[in-house]
C-alpha cells in the first residue's frame, strides 16, 4: 500500500502548532499547571545507597503548620509496576532504599516550602545494607543483591555464522576494551506531576514522552482498572528518555489519594539529575577481523551495562549490529544488564548505538587503516544496503524487549493483515530502504572530504601546538518497535470541515504534534491550519507506544495516515451517496472541498476547477439514512502495521573538521556536516532540528558529559555548573544538514524515523578526527585532561618501543 | 516587606518576603510564566529578563535588587497576535524545539541587536553563550537572530 504521491503540505516547513506560544512564553508546561485546592508535595529521599527502613516517625512533620499528610511504604500498595522495555521495575515504596536519593516517603503541604521543611522533621531509622556500585562487582558471587530477582539479567545474545573459523581466517584483527561513564539527560525546564482523585478514579497531569505507558504503570502500581486512570501529558522541556513513566509520578498519585486533594510534585533540576534516570555505565569489549582486502570477516562484541537501582534491562537496544553486521559472515553480540546501587539507568536517546556503536566504529577504523582503506571507502564496502539481511531480529536471536518476545508477534501481525496489503510489505528481516552508500558519497562531496582527509593519523594542518583533521562517523537506530502493543490513532472530521487527530505522543520539543497533523492533512486533503492534535489525554487518545525508540513519525505516522484514510473513505462514501451519486473511488478532497477525480484531473491539466462540494455543506445536509445532519466522522486504522523492527532503520553520517591543541588538550569543532536518511522528509526544518540537536547532544557525550559518583554512589555533579553541556560557542553555528531521501515502502508518504541515529554518529566522527589529528584514540568524554593523558601515554609507549628514555 | 517593581512598563507594589528571588516574584506573584526557571543557579539562562535593557538571570537575584530598574520579560516583547520581529524570526527559522530556553534567548538576542544591529554568526553565538539549549538548536537560533536583524533593518525599527 503506497500513500498518495501528490505532496501538498508534506515536504514544506510551516510554523509548528505551538510556535507562537513558545516564542511568547505562554505555553503551559507541567510547572505552570495548577488545580484548584492543590497541595504541594515533596519527596523524602534516602541518604544511604542501600538500606532497609526500620521505622519512620513523621509526627514532628505532621505537627508543622501547613503539613496535610505523609505517605511511606506502610500505605503503599504491595504491587510492582513496570516501565516500558524494562526501564523500571519496583514498588512505589517498599521500605528499601536502593540508591542515594531513592524515594522513601513523601509529604503534602499547603506550600512547597512547608513540604520541603517537613522532610527534615521526619525521623527515619535505617539498617544500612552492603552496597555495590559497579556492574562487574555486582556480578561476583556474594555481591549485595539490589533487586529481589537478583542483580544479573540473562545475557542477550545475537549470533550468526561460524565465528571461530572466521576469526582464524581473518588477516587483520582489531581489539578494543572501552568503558563509558554515564551521560545525564540534564533536562531543561522542570517537570512536575499533578495528581487528583475523584471517587475511585485518578487523573495525572505530567510531562511525559509516553502518556499511555504512564496510564498502564499507574493501573499496575495501584492494582486498579485502566478505565479509572486518566493521564494528561503536557508539553515538557527536554527529556531524551528521562520522562517516560517515573516513580515520582506514582508518588504524586499515592500522596493525592492519602490527602484526598490534588497534589503537585515539582522536581528541581538537581533532583532530576541525581535521582531520576541516566544513561547506563557501560563497558564494551569487542574485536573485529578483516581480510587483507578490507572485507570484515567477523565481529565479536561483549557489552556489559549497569541498570542502577530499578532498571531491569537485558539489552541496550543496539542496531549497530545491522549497520555493520549485515554483510559480515560471522558475528556475536552479547549484551548483559546488571543492577547496582546507583540511580536508575535506562534508555536514553540513541541507547546502545551511542556507546557500543562508537566502539564498533573504532574497530572498523583501525582495520581500515591496516588494510590501507579510507574510512569512507571502508564504510561503503562493508555497511548494510537495502535488501540485506537484518541481524537484530533474525531467526531465534531476537532483541527481547518484553516477556513475550518477537516471533509470536510477527506471526500474529502477518496473519491479520489483508493479502493486498501484505503484498506491498517489504520482506521481513531484510532492510527495506536506506541509502547508506549514496548518503556517504554525497555528504563527502559536500564536505570536501577528499581534500581534507590526508591519511590515517595525519592532520591536514599542523602549526605550533595546533593540529587540524577531519573525521567521519556513522549511526543507526530503529524506527520504533511493536513489542508490548501497537501504536494507534484516530481522526475526527467535524461538521465545519475542521479535523482533530488523537494520537498519544510526547511533546518534548520534537514538534511531533505538528508533523503528525501534516500527515493527516496530506491524507485528508484538509488544510493544516484546520487540523488540531490531542496528544496527551489518554481518555481521548487510543493507546500508543508514545514518542520513544524513534517511534513517532514511522509507527504513529502510519496509524495517523491509516486513520485519516478511513475517515476520508467514510466522508467520500457519504458524499457519493448524498451528493455526487457516484462511488467513493471517483471522489477526492482538495483544500477541504470534495470534487470528482475527473474534475480534479481537468483542473490539473489547465481547466477551471469546478463542481466542488465543501465538507461543511455535505456534513450539514440532512442524510437519507438518519434524516439529520452528520455531526462528525471518526476514522480508525482498519489494518495493522507490519513490525518495523523487522525491516526499517534510520541512518546518519556525520563529518567533522576539528582542531586539537596538543599543549592544552582542548578540542574545538570547526565545521560540521550531518547527513540523514529518514526517508521522505515531512518537515525539513523540524527534521534539521532533530539532526543538529542530535549532533550537539552526541558531541556533548563525546567531549565533556559524564556523571561522577562518590564512594557511596552519590551523584557528585547534579548541576549544570558541574556537569558541562555544549553551548552555542561550542558547536559550529553554521553546521549544515543534508538529507538523503530513500522513501520507505510502509512509512507515511515514504517517511521513516529521525532522532536517534544522529546522536550515535558524532562520537565516532569526533574520535576519528582526533585520532587523525594526534595519532591516538581517546576514550569519551574527550576532555582536555584525557587528551593530554592519551598523548603522554603514546609518547611513553614510543619512547619504550624505540629503547629511549 | 514592600517592594516597588517596574515591570513591562507597569508599576507594581508588592508585599514580599525579603528572600524571594526576582524569578519567583515575576512568576508566582505577577503570573509572568514566560520567565522560565530551569537550573535555578544562573547556569542555563532560561530565566533571563532584561534589567534596563541588559540580560540578567532572575533566578539568581533577589526581587529587592531589581527595585528602581526597568524590568522587561518576554511578555512585553510581543503577543501571539502581534509578534516582535525576533519572535517572528524564531518561528520562521524554527529556532527552538521544546521552547523552555526560548524566552530567555530572545531577550538576550534583543539586548544584542540593540547594541549591535548587524552581528556576525560568531557574535550571536558568543552573545548567547550564557544560555543552554539542551535540544541543541544553536544553529537555528543563530540563524533566527541574523534573520531578525535583517528584518528589523528593512522595517527601519532601529
Amino acid at each position: 500500500m503506497s500513500a498518495d504521491k501528490r505532496h501538498g503540505v508534506v515536504g514544506t516547513s510551516p510554523p509548528v502548532k505551538d510556535a507562537a506560544q513558545k516564542v511568547c512564553g505562554t505555553l503551559t508546561y507541567p510547572v505552570d499547571f495548577e488545580l484548584a485546592g492543590m497541595l504541594h508535595g515533596a519527596i523524602l529521599r534516602s541518604e544511604h545507597p542501600h538500606a532497609r527502613v526500620l521505622s519512620i516517625d513523621a509526627r514532628r512533620a505532621l505537627d508543622l503548620p501547613g503539613v496535610i499528610g505523609v505517605v511511606t511504604h506502610e500505605e503503599a500498595p504491595d504491587l510492582e509496576w513496570n516501565g516500558t522495555f524494562f526501564n523500571y521495575r519496583g514498588r512505589i515504596f517498599d521500605g528499601i532504599a536502593r540508591f542515594v536519593g531513592d524515594e522513601i516517603g513523601a509529604v503534602a503541604a499547603t506550600t512547597p516550602e512547608v513540604a520541603h521543611e517537613a522532610l527534615g522533621l521526619i525521623a527515619v531509622e535505617y539498617e544500612p545494607l552492603p552496597a555495590v556500585f559497579d556492574a562487574e562487582a555486582a556480578m561476583l558471587p556474594g555481591a549485595p543483591q539490589v533487586q529481589t530477582a537478583g542483580n544479573i539479567r540473562e545475557p542477550n545474545v545475537v549470533e550468526w555464522g561460524d565465528l571461530q573459523a572466521a576469526r582464524s581466517a581473518a588477516d587483520e584483527v582489531a581489539v578494543a576494551d572501552v568503558s563509558f561513564g554515564s551521560q545525564q539527560m540534564a533536562p531543561m525546564g522542570r517537570n512536575a506531576a499533578i495528581a487528583m482523585w475523584s471517587g475511585g478514579s485518578v487523573t495525572l497531569h505530567t510531562g511525559t514522552q509516553t502518556p499511555s505507558e504512564v496510564k498502564d504503570a499507574i493501573a499496575e502500581a495501584f492494582g486498579m482498572p485502566r478505565s479509572r486512570v486518566r493521564v494528561v501529558g503536557l508539553p515538557l522541556g527536554t527529556s531524551f528518555g528521562a520522562f517516560w513513566s517515573n516513580n515520582f509520578m506514582m508518588v504524586a498519585c499515592l500522596l493525592a489519594r492519602k490527602v484526598r486533594r490534588p497534589v503537585k510534585i515539582e522536581l528541581s533540576n538537581t533532583e532530576c539529575m541525581a535521582h531520576v534516570k541516566r544513561r547506563h555505565e557501560e563497558r564494551c569489549r569487542a574485536s573485529m577481523g578483516a581480510t587483507a582486502d578490507g572485507d570484515i570477516a567477523f565481529i565479536d562484541v561483549h557489552h556489559l551495562f549497569d541498570n542502577g537501582g530499578y532498571g531491569f534491562k537485558d539489552d541496550v537496544g543496539y542496531l549497530v549490529l545491522d549497520l555493520w553486521g549485515a554483510r559480515v559472515p560471522a558475528g556475536r553480540f552479547v549484551c548483559q544488564g546488571v543492577s547496582t546501587n546507583l540511580v536508575t539507568a535506562g534508555c536514553m536517546r540513541g541507547v546502545g548505538d551511542v556507546t557500543m556503536g562508537s566502539v564498533v566504529e573504532r574497530l572498523a577504523d583501525q582495520l581500515a587503516e591496516r588494510c590501507g582503506l579510507d574510512p569512507l571507502e571502508f564504510r561503503i564496502r562493508n555497511q548494510i544496503r537495502p535488501g540485506d539481511e537484518l541481524r537484530a531480529a533474525w531467526g531465534g536471536h531476537l532483541l527481547r524487549h518484553d516477556e513475550q518476545g518477537y516471533e509470536r508477534l510477527i506471526d500474529d501481525v502477518t496473519r491479520q493483515a489483508p493479502a493486498a496489503l501484505r503484498e506491498n510489505w517489504p520482506q521481513h528481516f531484510r532492510l527495506s530502504s536506506g541509502s547508506t552508500v549514496e548518503m556517504l558519497r554525497s555528504a563527502a562531496e559536500e564536505f570536501g572530504w577528499r581534500e581534507k582527509f590526508v591519511g590515517w593519523g595525519r592532520p591536514y594542518f599542523a602549526e605550533g601546538p595546533v593540529r587540524r583533521a577531519v573525521g567521519v562517523g556513522t549511526g543507526i537506530h530503529c524506527c520504533g518497535e511493536e513489542m508490548e502493543g501497537n501504536t494507534d490513532a484516530t481522526v475526527r472530521i467535524m461538521k465545519d470541515g475542521s479535523a482533530k487527530l488523537f494520537c498519544s505522543i510526547g511533546r518534548q520539543g520534537t514538534c511531533a504534534d505538528t508533523t503528525q497533523a501534516m500527515v493527516a492533512a496530506e491524507t485528508l486533503g484538509i488544510p493544516l491550519d484546520l487540523i488540531e492534535v490531542e496528544a496527551g489525554d489518554t481518555d481521548a487518545c487510543p493507546w500508543s507506544r508514545g514518542s520513544i525508540a524513534s517511534t513517532t513519525m514511522f509507527r504513529t505516522g502510519f496509524k495517523t495516515w491509516a486513520a485519516a484514510l478511513d475517515a476520508k473513505r467514510q466522508l467520500l462514501e457519504l458524499a457519493g451517496r448524498e451528493v455526487f451519486d457516484c462511488p467513493a473511488a471517483d471522489l477526492d478532497i482538495r483544500d477541504g472541498v470534495i470534487y470528482t477525480t475527473a474534475a480534479l484531473r481537468a483542473a490539473d491539466s489547465g481547466g477551471p476547477l469546478a463542481g466542488g462540494v465543501p465538507i461543511p455543506y455535505l456534513m450539514m445536509r440532512d442524510r437519507e439514512d438518519t434524516f439529520g445532519p452528520t455531526d462528525s466522522i471518526t476514522g480508525r486504522p482498519d489494518f495493522p502495521m507490519p513490525p518495523s523492527m523487522a525491516f526499517a532503520r534510520h541512518f546518519a553520517a556525520h563529518f567533522v573538521d576539528l582542531e586539537v591543541d596538543v599543549e592544552t588538550g582542548k578540542i574545538r569543532l570547526l565545521r560540521y556536516l550531518a547527513a540523514q536518511d529518514s526517508g521522505t522528509v515531512v518537515h525539513p526544518k523540524v527534521l534539521e532540528g532533530q539532526v543538529i540537536g542530535g549532533a550537539v547532544f552526541g558531541a556533548g557525550f563525546a567531549l565533556c558529559e559524564q556523571l561522577h559518583f562518590d564512594e557511596q554512589g552519590r551523584v557528585m555533579n547534579p548541576t549544570l555548573s558541574d556537569y558541562k553541556v555544549l553551548r552555542s560557542t561550542d558547536f559550529p553555528p553554521e553546521a549544515t544538514v543534508i538529507f538523503a531521501e530513500d522513501p520507505e515502502p510502509v512509512g507515511p508518504f515514504g517517511a521513516r524515523s529521525a532522532g536517534e541515529a544522529p546522536t550515535a554518529a558524532p562520537t565516532p566522527a569526533i574520535a576519528q578526527a582526533v585520532y587523525n589529528a594526534i595519532g591516538v584514540w581517546v576514550d569519551v568524554p574527550m576532555t582536555p585532561e584525557r587528551v593530554l593523558l592519551a598523548i603522554e601515554a603514546q609518547r611513553r609507549e614510543h619512547t619504550t618501543a624505540s629503547g629511549g628514555r | 516587606m514592600v517592594v516597588r517593581l517596574h515591570v513591562n512598563g507597569q508599576r507594581h507594589e508588592l508585599d514580599i518576603e525579603p528572600h524571594e528571588t526576582l524569578a519567583e516574584v515575576l512568576r508566582e506573584r505577577l503570573g509572568l510564566r514566560g520567565v522560565r526557571v530551569s537550573c535555578g543557579e544562573g547556569e542555563c539562562g532560561s530565566c533571563t529578563v532584561l534589567l534596563d535593557g541588559v540580560p540578567a538571570t532572575s533566578c539568581l537575584m533577589l526581587a529587592l535588587q531589581a527595585e528602581g530598574r526597568e524590568i522587561t520579560t518576554i511578555e512585553d516583547l510581543g503577543t501571539e497576535d502581534d509578534l516582535h520581529p525576533l519572535q517572528q524570526a524564531f518561528i520562521d527559522e524554527q529556532g527552538f524545539q521544546c521552547g523552555v530556553c526560548t524566552p530567555g534567548i530572545i531577550l538576550s538576542s534583543k539586548a544584542l541587536l540593540d547594541r549591535n544591529p548587524h552581528p556576525t554568526a560568531t557574535e550571536v553565538a558568543g552573545a548567547l553563550s550564557g544560555h543552554v539549549c539542551r535540544c541543541g538548536a544553536y544553529t537555528q537560533i543563530v540563524r533566527s537572530v541574523l534573520r531578525a536583524a535583517e528584518e528589523m533593518e528593512v522595517r527601519g525599527e532601529r
